[in-house]
């Protein structure tokens, strides 16, 4: 009888939660770049090209700081699973996404910045007893990233940059297994972090004349090595047998890489319009892998197969009068993650950003800015799902996203 | 210039306004069937049956389980409501449980729940009764003339809490099914005709039903249902042999008996009792094989194999027989051997399996005759058992295998199929009743019904085998 237990498996598709994909990295830093869609790589004319393109800072004179907060609110519903209907709708939740920028203008040559930023900081929950249980329940992703920056000036027309990124992280998985044949479902629940991963980026900025500029930012992939646990809540008979998983585990993580092309052109006095590219090495995510310390566990892989996308952004700044100038910007952001891979703890999907926004100088040192975007995620059907929600039954059915992000920014130059 | 910009702004405004109304597609949900398929009819669907029919698991009927009873699951996909005696959780009493899976111990709920729905005003839909004969479904009308009480003298009271005739006094299984003026019935009799004599060992009853008399029941039943003008589709008897109450404990007896060592002393296998008193040997390869069966009741015994003991008479209440010895070694003496009651040995496999083929040429020419269909789950039984063999049978991309507990498809009495079981079981009628009926009722997704197998507290266990005290099959009705 012991031996029949022996090849009892309650098989656990650890596999299949997404740890972190396009949706949950932020491109909201600094309430300016957001209200211009983005397209900021070739303006960075605030501290914020810490970020944006470090080769900025050889053109704002001056020391600056920033001080940005953003409120995020994701929504998304499913309808499912094919051919049901059924509505579930993510659980509200809004994320508060922090950051601050420093810069300091040394003489012609030479700028240095600081940053600290959260590149990734999106998160999602459903209902833990919605249909798609088995695929996700809670997912949350943080990336928290320290980041100096120097960037030196050869030529008028030419500025590049190099900084170095510090990174920690922390990310949570939950959701929910099938004990069958036994009754009941498991909760799953993996948490991890990684408290030092290393990155850098690289920045060029090119004025060919005054009305124009080009810029070029890239930001390195960062390997993150997280540890952490996995706790099971589930029958105490098969935590005993160790059927449900518990203890440490291991993953390795590789966000992608960012390349930003950008063009700023003064067409009025008073309007600056710009646009980017921005390609994300989403490819880099192609296996999720959870390693068990304890070798009594299996280790677990699944395919993510994410593959390369872009996003396409249009801006423009109006300076309205003195104290009050006006943005507005549009982006196109491609989903990278194929359709039949596309699980419901990041609902991903096609997305347009619609964004606006304004400064205020009260003093000549001190400015306020805010910003409104609108992000609508386009429809999507799954007709083809290879993310399996019980059994061989793919997860089949109809994504609604859209977000609301307000930002506000307090900047203060000395 | 700010007319330049004013303009640029409304444009974006409007833009912004008319993607932030959502243009979801409508999505239409399937048409609702409502029992009506082709010119297949479940509006009122009826169930005649017993156990399996009525879903018992693990050794009692339990709200939780006997809701993926194949009757019902049948209903859900015609899209009709169904309805039956239940039972609140943990079940009229007895519910097997696992304590622990490694080692392996089982443990009865000493709790019992209660029947839930007995003064529905009507006969049930669902009309299975745990433990009924195909002599039930014809003559059984309350617990004391039932086949059980009749023929043994024990009643079944499943019979009062699903026929309740002192309230409707509407009559037998067969009464109350076509009183309600059904559209379809499904028949699945007989297991019980050919179970009580098996999971008994050969003991009680000491046959099956003969064939004679089970033509004669089955085909009155059938003619009861053709005369009233109804139509029925009809299921038949699956091999007893290849269920886990009888393949589970001989093979482990094989393969964790030192059998080397005992050779020497002329021990050549299990040592048993004959029905009539002589002694039999099954060896390590018929045990093995499946050539004797050794019943699950038996792993209780199976650590004491070779220790002087009659703990087995003791835990039954039964006096020690003559001729045996409980001083010499349990099972491998002929002075106190296997008991009879514990092992369906070759000869008694050829029995059962012989009143299996019976019943199941009687109900395949019997189902001929009246025009109905059957569906064939000795055969899709048999196909899962040898598909154990050569890893096992996929459904929805869930493999099962018959193997106790971890197969998925049986319930902790070894013998009744769990949720997932039962689901397996009611895509089978309904693929025949689609066939039947040009109809398309859809399949049960199998790996969306949720386990059965329920979990206790920890207790200890002894030697390798599973910890089934006794009184753990004291409620065993099939």
């Amino acid at each position: 009888m012991k031996k029949i237990f022996t090849y009892l498996l309650v098989v656990l598709g650890l596999s299949s939660s997404a740890l972190y994909a396009g949706g949950f990295q932020l491109n909201e830093h600094g309430a300016k770049a957001v209200a211009m869609g983005g397209a900021f790589t070739a303006v960075s004319n605030d501290p914020s090209a810490v970020y944006w393109n470090g080769a900025g800072l050889s053109f704002l004179r001056g020391t600056h700081f920033m001080l940005s907060t953003h409120a995020i609110q994701p929504k998304s519903s499913f309808r499912g699973v094919l051919p049901n209907v059924d509505e579930y709708k993510l659980i509200d939740q809004t994320f508060f996404p922090t950051n601050f920028f420093a810069s300091h203008y040394i003489n012609d040559q030479w700028a240095v910045g600081f940053g600290f930023t959260v590149p990734f900081g999106l998160g999602t929950k459903w209902d833990d007893e919605w249909v798609g249980r088995y695929l996700a329940v809670e997912t949350e992703l943080q990336v928290l990233t320290l980041s100096p920056v120097v960037s030196f000036r050869p030529f008028d027309e030419l500025a590049i940059s190099a900084g170095f990124v510090y990174s920690f992280a922390n990310v949570l998985i939950e959701r929910k297994n099938p004990q069958t044949p036994f009754t009941g479902d498991a909760l799953i629940k993996l948490e991890g972090d990684d408290k030092s991963a290393f990155g850098y980026n690289l920045g060029l900025m090119y004025k060919p004349i005054d009305k124009l500029t080009f810029g070029i930012s890239y930001h390195s992939q960062i390997e993150y090595d997280f540890e952490g646990t996995a706790t099971s809540t589930g029958a105490q008979q098969l935590i005993d047998a160790k059927r449900l998983p518990m203890g440490d585990i291991k993953a390795k993580l590789t966000t992608p890489f960012n390349l930003a092309f950008g063009v700023a052109y003064q067409a009025l006095d008073n309007l600056l319009l710009s646009a980017d590219f921005q390609l994300v090495g989403w490819s880099s995510y192609d296996t999720l892998a959870v390693d068990f310390v304890d070798p009594n566990y299996t280790d677990v892989a699944s395919p993510r197969m994410y593959e390369d996308s872009f996003i396409l952004r249009f801006g423009l700044d109006y300076q309205f009068n003195q104290e009050l100038s006006l943005q507005g910007g549009i982006y196109f952001d491609k989903n990278p993650v194929p359709n039949e891979y596309l699980n419901p703890s990041l609902p991903e999907t096609d997305r347009l950003g619609f964004s606006i926004g304004a400064e205020y100088k009260f003093f000549n040192n001190l400015a306020l800015r805010g910003s409104y975007l609108f992000i609508r995620g386009s429809e999507l059907r799954i007709e083809n799902s290879k993310e399996y929600y019980s059994g061989n039954s793919g997860f089949n059915g109809v994504y609604n996203t859209f977000a609301n992000v307000f930002s506000l920014s307090l900047l203060y130059s000395l | 210039m700010k007319k330049i910009f004013l303009s640029l702004l409304i444009v974006f405004a409007v833009v912004l306004f008319f993607n932030a109304c959502e243009d979801r597609s409508d999505l239409t949900a399937p048409a609702p069937l409502n029992g009506k398929s082709g010119n297949a009819d479940l509006t009122k669907y009826v169930a005649i049956g017993n156990s399996l029919t009525a879903g018992y698991q693990s050794g009692t009927l339990f709200y939780s389980a006997q809701i993926y009873a194949f009757p019902y699951l049948i209903a859900k996909q015609a899209g009709v409501e169904m309805t039956g005696l239940k039972v609140s959780d943990p079940g009229l009493g007895g519910r097997l449980e696992i304590k622990s899976l490694s080692p392996f111990t089982l443990y009865t709920n000493p709790n019992a729940g209660s029947p839930m729905n007995l003064s529905l005003p009507a006969p049930y839909q669902n009309l299975g009764v745990p433990g009924a004969l195909a002599y039930d479904v014809l003559f059984a009308t309350n617990k004391d003339n039932c086949a059980s009480a009749v023929f043994a003298g024990t009643p079944n009271p499943y019979f009062d809490l699903v026929l309740r005739n002192s309230a409707l006094n509407i009559g037998t299984q067969l009464q109350q099914a076509l009183a309600q003026n059904p559209t379809l019935i499904t028949l699945w009799i007989g297991n019980n005709d050919v179970l009580g004599y098996a999971t008994s060992g050969g003991t009680a009853p000491s046959a099956p039903t003969n064939a004679t008399q089970f033509q004669q029941l089955f085909g009155g039943i059938c003619n009861g249902i053709s005369q009233a003008g109804k139509q029925a589709v009809v299921a038949n008897i699956p091999n007893v042999s290849a269920i886990p109450f009888f393949t589970t404990v001989g093979p482990q007896i094989a393969l964790s008996t030192p059998w080397y060592q005992l050779a020497p002393q002329g021990v050549v296998g299990l040592v048993y009792q004959k029905t009539g008193g002589t002694i039999g040997v099954a060896d390590s390869v018929s045990l093995l094989t499946g050539t004797n069966l050794v019943t699950l009741r038996g792993s209780s015994y199976a650590p004491l194999l070779g220790q002087p003991t009659g703990k087995f008479y003791r835990d039954n209440g039964l006096a020690i027989p003559i001729g045996i010895d409980t001083t010499k070694p349990f099972g491998f003496h002929p002075q106190n051997p296997w008991p009879n009651s514990l092992i369906l040995d070759t000869d008694e496999i050829q029995i059962a399996n012989q009143a299996v083929a019976n019943y199941n040429s009687i109900i395949a020419s019997t189902a001929a005759n009246f025009n109905f269909a059957v569906v064939d789950i000795n055969s899709v039984f048999n196909q899962i058992r040898q598909n154990d063999f050569t890893g096992g049978t996929v459904y929805n991309g869930v493999t099962f295998r018959t193997t106790f507990v971890t197969g998925g498809l049986f319930s902790l009495d070894g013998v009744h199929p769990t949720n997932q079981g039962q689901a397996i079981i009611a895509n089978e009628f309904i693929k025949v009743i689609n066939n039947k009926y040009n109809a398309q009722f859809p399949l049960i997704d199998v790996s969306t019904i949720p386990g059965s197998l329920i979990f206790a507290g920890k207790i200890n266990y002894q030697n390798g085998y599973p910890i089934l005290p006794p009184e753990v099959f004291k409620h065993l009705l099939f």
